[in-house]
C-alpha cells in the first residue's frame, strides 16, 4: 500500500473505477471483435485482443503522467494549444482520411496511426473554458468580460467539428453550457445563446429536409444526418434495423445476462466494438453488468464533483467539473442510442469502447481530475480535506 | 464569496441530480425493453439469429455388373459475388474491375469484358450481394475462377460466394439411360434412381447455423450437429459392354430403317439378370433417345412370338405332337365372320405343328387352338396361367403393368378370341414379359424373374445381396421343354425357317420372330408393324436369352426376321465373341506353377531381360528374337523366343500383360475392351487378322 501511495497520487476510488472500466473494456471488445476478426483476421480474435490492450495500457500510462502534473499548468497549456486546435480542425476537415464517410480522422505521420482531432480539441475548449471562468470570476455577470471570451472560442471549436461530427460538437457545446452555467455566467446570455443556436440548428435541419437527396451526396455526413434523424423518427422497423438489433441484445440480455463471450447480437450490430458497445455489456452481463458500468461513471462523476465542491470558484473546480462531464455526458448519450433513446450518433463509450484516441484522451482528462483531487485528498485516508 | 460558493455548489448538485435522473430514465428504458417488449424481442431475435439447415447426403452410386459407373454425383457450383461486402472499397473494385471482367470474358467467352464491367459496376450500384456469375461450374473451373482478381481475395474481401450442389452425372451418356433412371423433385422418380431411391438416398444430417455479419451463416458448434449417411451405392446385373453392344445395334438399326422406336433386352437365363437394357425412340430431328422404357412399360399384343405359348399348351395338355399335322391350306381362312392370313404366298398346305411353328403360320397354330380349346377356352387359359403368363413379372422398376388375357366370361370374349389369341393378338404383353417366357424355356422350364440390381452396398460393405428369384419352378414338362427348345432352333436352323437368316457357323441361336400389325385404341393402323424376335443363344446351351422389338420400320421390309433379326444376330455375335468362346478354351490354360524359376508374361524383350537380370535368371535368348518375345517357362530355365509383330496385323498377345497388349494393340488401331486381370488369356480377333482402324477387340485376362 505505502508502494502504491508512493507512486500513485490522487483519489484511489476514481483509480479502481478506471481499471474497473478497463477489464469491462478488455472483456467486451474481445467478445465483440468477434464479426471484426472473421473479416480482416480470418478469426484470429487474440489480434485484436493485443491490439487493443496495448491501447489501454498506453492510455493508463498518459494517465499517469498527467496525474503527476500540478493542474494550474493545465490552464496555460490549453490557452496555447487552443490556437494549435484550430488549424489541425481545419485541415482534418479539407484533408481528413474518411473512416465511415466521416471526414474526423487525421492520419498522424511516422507511427500512421488515424486520430480524431475532434478528441483534442474537446479536451483543450474544455480547459480553456475552465480557465477563462475561473480568471473571471470577478466579473463573471459581464457580457464583454466574461462571456464573450468565452462563448467565441465555444463556438469557433465547435463550428469546426460539426460539419464532420455533428453529435460530439453538440455534446462538447452543452458541455460548455453547463460549465458556464455552473460557473455563473449570466443566464440570461446563456439562454439567449441557447434559443439562436436552437433558432439556427432549426433552419439547417428543415433546409437540409427540403433539398433533394442528390444535391447532398457530395456534401460529407449531412446525408447520413438526415437518414438517421428520419429513420428514428419514422420508426420503420427496416429502417430502424440496428437500434432493433440492439433492443434484441438487451432483451436476450435479461436480468442476470448471458455470460461473457456468449453475444448473439454481435453478429448483426454493425459495430458492436464502439457505437453499440453498451447493448453488448446488457447482453452478456444483463441488467446487472449495464448499472454497474453506469455507476462507475457516476462513481467518476461523484468523487470529482466532490473535489470541485472543495475547490469552489476555481479554475481546479471548473476544470474536474468540466472534464467529467465530458466523459460522462459522452457515455450517458452512448449508452441512450443502445437503448434507442436517442437517434444513432456514433459516441464510443469512454474508455470501453475499441479506439485509440478516444481512450487516451478520455485517460488524459481522467489523468487531470486526479491531478486536481491531489490537491485536496488525504493520501493515507484517501478522504477529502479542504484546500 | 461564501454566496458565490453556494451559487456554485447548488448548480453543481443541480446538474449532478439531473444527471442522475437521467440515468435513471436510460434504466428505465432498458427495463422496458426487457420485460415489456421482451419476449417479443427475443423470438425474433432467435428465429433471425439460428436456423437449422438439412446437409444433404452424398447420393450413392449405380454400378454395373462388374463395378463400371453408370451414375455418380459430382459437386457443382454455383458462383455469385458479393458486391458490397465491406472489404470491396471503391479503390479496390477499381483497380481490379477491369482486369476480372477481362479474365471472365475469356474464360466464359458468351459475353464480352465490357459487357461484365457494365453488368457488374451496375449491379454493385444496385446494392447487389448476392450477384449471380455463373452457374453449374465444375470443380476444376472453380479452382481457375478462384486465382481471378478479386476472387481470389475470398468471400469477405473479395465478395467470392460459391454454393455446392450435387449433380447426378451418367458417364455413360444414354447407356441404358432410362432403365439408371433419374430422381429430380417435383415427378416422379424412374428406372433404378427411383425404385432404390431410398437406398441411393442417404440420410439428410442437419446442422445449427448462426447468421453473421454480411449475411453469412456459420455453424455454432460440433456437437449440434448431426451427420449425413451418405446413401448406398446399387451395383446392377447390367454389363456396360453387353449394353453398349446392344445400345449400339439397336441404334443403327433404327436408323436405319427410321423406325418409331425399338428395345432391346438381354437377360442371363440362369439368373434372370439384365445384362442390357436399350430404349430409343425416334425425336422430331431423327435423332434417337432413350426417352420411355419401351421394354417394361409399353404393353401390346406380341404377335407371333406368343405362338411358343399357345404350342406348349397344346403340348402340355397331350392334344398335339409335333409331328401331328393340320391343314393350312391356301394361306386364307374364316375363323366365323373373320379372316385370317399367312403371310407365305399361297399357303402352306398340310403342315406338322413343328413346321407351322417354324414356318409360324398363323392358321396352322390358330386352327390348332380353335380344334383342342374352341369348347374350352378356359383350359387354354389355364395353361397360360400354368406358365405365370397373367401375372407381372415384377421387375424392380416402375412402368410395368399386368398383361392382358381376356377373361372367357367377359363381354370381350368373341368367337374369334380364342384363334387370335393363339396367334399373339387380342393379348397384351410387354416385351420384357415375353423375353422372361422364352428365358423360362432356355432355363429347361424354371421361370425366374428379371432382375436389374444385384447388391446394394456401403462403400465396399455388403448391405444387402438379392437372389433369383423363382418365378415358376417349371412353367410346363421338361419333355415339352424340349419339344419346344427343338422347335425353336429349327426356326432359325431350318432351310425354310423364318429366322434362318440368324444361322452362325460358331454357335447356335434359338427363337422365335414376330410380325404384329400395331393397333391403337383397338384398331389396327394400316402399313405399321411391330418387327420382334426373342430367343436365347447358344441354343444347345443357353446362357443368354434376348428380345428385340422395332416398332413401325419405314419400308415394305417390316418382317421380325429381317428387321429385329439382325440386331439380335449381331448382339449374340458379340457376346459370344467377347465373352463365351472363352468359357469353352479356359481348360486349356494351364498354369505354370511350382517351377524354380517365376512365371513370365509374354511381353517387351529388354523389359523382361532386365527383370531377369535382377532376379538372378538368366534366359535362353532365341535368337531370331526381335524387340517382342514369348517366354516358356520350364523347371530349369526360361527362353525367350521371337514374337512375330506384323503392321496392319492383328498381334497376338495372348499371355501378354495388359500394358504390353494395350501398347501393341492400340499401335495398330485398335479399341481394347478388357475384362479380368493378370495375363491375357483371349483375345477375341484373331492374330494374324488385317486390324480395321477404331475396331474393338475384346481381351480376357485371368
Amino acid at each position: 500500500m505505502d508502494a502504491i501511495t508512493k507512486y500513485i497520487k490522487g483519489d484511489k476510488v476514481i483509480w479502481f473505477a478506471v481499471l474497473f472500466l478497463c477489464i469491462a473494456s478488455v472483456l467486451t471488445v474481445y467478445s465483440s471483435i468477434v464479426t471484426l476478426a472473421y473479416k480482416y483476421r480470418a478469426g484470429d480474435t487474440e489480434y485484436y485482443l493485443f491490439e487493443h490492450g496495448k491501447i489501454l495500457i498506453l492510455g493508463l500510462g498518459l494517465m499517469y503522467l498527467t496525474h503527476l502534473i500540478p493542474h494550474r499548468y493545465y490552464s496555460r497549456i490549453s490557452q496555447i494549444a487552443l490556437y494549435l486546435v484550430v488549424p489541425l480542425l481545419l485541415y482534418t476537415l479539407f484533408k481528413g482520411t474518411n473512416l465511415n464517410s466521416a471526414d474526423r480522422w487525421l492520419t498522424l505521420p511516422i507511427i500512421n496511426k488515424t486520430f480524431q482531432p475532434s478528441e483534442v480539441a474537446k479536451l483543450v475548449l474544455i480547459i480553456y473554458v475552465a480557465r477563462v471562468l475561473g480568471r473571471k470570476q470577478d466579473q463573471i455577470k459581464d457580457f464583454k468580460g466574461a462571456f464573450l471570451p468565452i462563448i467565441v472560442p465555444v463556438i469557433i471549436i465547435c463550428g469546426l467539428i460539426m460539419p464532420a461530427d455533428f453529435s460530439t460538437a453538440a455534446i462538447l457545446f452543452a458541455t460548455c453550457v453547463i460549465l458556464m452555467f455552473i460557473g455563473r455566467i449570466n443566464m440570461k446570455y446563456i439562454g439567449i445563446m441557447v434559443g439562436m443556436m436552437a433558432v439556427a440548428v432549426t433552419i439547417l435541419v428543415s433546409v437540409i429536409w427540403a433539398m433533394p437527396e442528390d444535391a447532398l451526396r457530395d456534401k460529407g455526413r449531412i446525408l447520413t444526418w438526415k437518414h438517421r434523424i428520419d429513420n428514428f423518427s419514422s420508426g420503420e422497423e427496416k429502417a430502424n434495423w440496428q437500434s432493433e438489433q440492439a433492443k434484441i441484445a438487451i432483451a436476450l440480455g435479461g436480468i442476470p445476462g448471458q455470460g461473457p463471450g456468449k453475444s448473439v447480437q454481435r453478429n448483426f450490430l454493425p459495430h458492436p466494438y464502439s457505437d453499440f458497445i453498451y447493448a453488448i455489456v446488457l447482453e452478456e452481463y444483463g441488467l446487472i453488468g449495464g448499472i454497474g458500468i453506469m455507476l462507475l461513471y457516476l462513481i467518476i462523476l461523484f468523487r470529482g464533483i466532490k473535489v470541485a465542491t472543495l475547490l469552489p470558484n476555481s479554475f481546479g473546480a471548473f476544470l474536474v467539473v468540466g472534464c467529467c462531464y465530458g466523459i460522462v455526458f459522452q457515455a450517458l448519450i452512448n449508452m441512450a442510442v443502445a437503448v434507442n433513446i436517442f437517434p444513432v450518433t456514433g459516441q464510443t463509450l469512454p474508455l470501453i469502447s475499441k479506439g485509440g484516441t478516444s481512450i487516451w484522451f478520455t485517460c488524459i482528462a481522467i489523468g487531470i481530475i486526479l491531478s486536481v483531487s491531489r490537491e485536496v485528498v488525504n493520501e493515507e485516508t484517501n478522504e477529502y480535506v479542504s484546500a | 464569496m461564501t454566496t458565490n460558493k453556494k451559487d456554485v455548489l447548488w448548480r453543481i448538485y443541480l446538474v449532478y441530480i439531473l444527471t442522475c435522473l437521467f440515468c435513471l430514465v436510460i434504466i428505465g428504458k432498458i427495463t422496458i425493453i426487457q420485460f415489456v417488449e421482451g419476449e417479443e424481442l427475443r423470438t425474433k431475435g432467435r428465429s433471425v439469429t439460428t436456423k437449422i439447415i438439412d446437409i444433404k447426403a452424398t447420393r450413392g452410386n449405380i454400378y454395373d455388373c462388374k463395378g463400371s459407373l453408370l451414375a455418380t454425383s459430382l459437386p457443382i457450383y454455383e458462383v455469385r459475388m458479393d458486391l458490397n461486402t465491406d472489404a470491396l472499397t471503391n479503390e479496390v473494385f477499381d483497380e481490379h474491375i477491369d482486369s476480372l471482367c477481362m479474365r471472365l470474358a475469356e474464360f466464359y467467352p458468351n459475353k464480352s469484358a465490357l459487357d461484365y464491367k457494365v453488368e457488374l459496376v451496375s449491379a454493385r450500384e444496385n446494392g447487389a450481394r448476392y450477384h449471380l456469375i455463373k452457374r453449374n461450374v465444375r470443380y476444376n473451373d472453380l479452382q481457375i475462377l478462384k486465382t481471378f482478381p478479386l476472387f481470389r481475395k475470398g468471400q469477405y474481401k473479395g465478395g467470392f460466394i460459391t454454393i455446392r450442389r450435387n449433380k447426378r452425372e451418367k458417364p455413360f451418356n444414354m447407356l441404358a439411360h432410362r432403365t439408371i433412371g433419374y430422381d429430380r423433385e417435383d415427378v416422379v422418380s424412374v428406372g433404378i434412381e427411383g425404385a432404390y431411391n431410398k437406398e441411393l438416398k442417404g440420410v439428410s444430417g442437419s446442422r445449427l447455423m448462426q447468421k453473421i455479419a454480411g449475411g453469412v451463416w456459420k455453424p455454432i458448434n460440433d456437437d449440434n450437429e448431426i451427420q449425413p449417411q451418405d446413401g448406398y451405392d446399387i451395383l446392377t446385373t447390367i454389363d456396360i459392354n453387353i449394353q453398349d453392344v446392344a445400345y449400339e445395334a439397336l441404334l443403327r438399326n433404327l436408323e436405319r430403317r427410321e423406325a418409331d422406336h425399338g428395345t432391346v433386352v438381354v437377360m442371363e437365363v440362369a439368373t434372370g439378370e439384365i445384362k442390357a437394357i436399350a430404349n430409343l425412340s425416334r425425336g422430331e430431328t431423327g435423332k434417337y433417345y432413350e426417352k420411355y422404357n419401351y421394354a417394361i412399360g409399353e404393353r401390346t399384343d406380341p404377335g407371333s412370338t406368343f405362338k411358343l405359348a399357345s404350342v406348349i399348351a397344346l403340348l402340355e395338355d397331350g392334344y398335339v405332337e409335333p409331328e401331328d399335322s393340320v391343314d393350312a391350306g391356301n394361306g386364307y381362312h374364316m375363323f366365323y365372320d373373320k379372316p385370317m392370313r399367312d403371310s407365305h404366298k399361297g399357303g402352306h398346305g398340310v403342315i406338322s405343328l413343328h413346321q407351322a411353328l417354324v414356318y409360324s403360320s398363323n392358321i396352322g397354330i390358330a386352327k390348332l387352338v380353335e380344334e383342342h380349346y374352341g369348347k374350352h377356352p378356359e383350359k387354354f387359359i389355364e395353361q397360360l396361367h400354368n406358365m405365370n403368363l397373367h401375372q407381372k413379372t415384377g421387375i424392380e422398376i416402375l412402368g410395368e403393368e399386368t398383361p392382358v388375357i381376356i377373361d372367357v366370361n367377359s363381354d370381350d370374349w368373341s368367337g374369334t378370341t380364342l384363334p387370335n389369341m393363339a396367334i399373339g393378338y387380342s393379348t397384351m404383353f410387354s416385351p420384357i414379359q415375353i423375353l422372361t417366357l422364352y428365358n423360362a424355356v432356355a432355363n429347361g422350364g424354371k421361370m425366374v424373374q428379371p432382375m436389374l440390381v444385384k447388391e446394394i452396398r456401403e462403400k465396399t460393405k455388403l448391405v444387402e445381396r438379392f437372389e433369383t428369384t423363382v418365378l415358376k419352378k417349371q412353367i410346363c414338362s421338361s419333355t415339352t421343354i424340349e419339344k419346344v427348345q427343338k422347335m425353336l432352333e429349327d426356326v432359325v436352323a431350318d432351310e425354310n425357317g423364318t429366322a434362318k437368316i440368324l444361322q452362325s457357323a460358331e454357335f447356335k441361336i434359338a427363337g422365335k420372330t414376330g410380325t404384329a400389325w400395331i393397333s391403337k385404341n383397338g384398331k389396327f393402323l394400316k402399313g405399321k408393324y411391330r418387327a420382334s424376335f426373342a430367343g436365347y443363344f447358344p441354343a444347345d446351351n443357353p446362357k443368354y436369352s434376348c428380345i428385340v422389338v422395332v416398332s413401325d420400320p419405314v419400308g415394305y421390309d417390316y418382317y421380325g426376321a429381317s428387321v429385329a433379326g439382325p440386331i439380335f444376330k449381331e448382339i449374340a455375335n458379340k457376346i459370344f465373341a467377347s465373352n463365351m468362346a472363352f468359357y469353352q478354351e479356359l481348360a486349356e490354360q494351364d498354369i505354370k506353377a511350382n517351377s524354380r524359376i517365376p512365371y513370365s508374361k509374354n511381353g517387351y524383350k529388354k523389359d523382361l531381360l532386365t527383370v531377369f537380370e535382377n532376379i538372378g535368371v538368366e534366359p535362353k535368348v532365341d535368337l531370331s528374337a526381335n524387340d517382342w518375345v514369348i517366354t516358356s517357362t520350364s523347371e530349369e530355365d526360361v527362353t525367350l523366343e521371337n514374337r512375330k509383330i506384323i503392321n496392319n496385323l492383328v498381334p497376338n498377345v495372348i499371355g501378354m500383360g495388359l500394358m504390353d497388349a494395350v501398347y501393341l494393340l492400340e499401335n495398330s488401331g485398335l479399341i481394347i475392351v478388357s475384362e479380368g486381370r493378370g495375363v491375357i488369356k483371349q483375345q477375341s480377333i484373331k492374330p494374324g487378322v488385317e486390324s480395321g482402324k477404331n475396331q474393338k477387340i475384346y481381351l480376357k485376362l485371368s
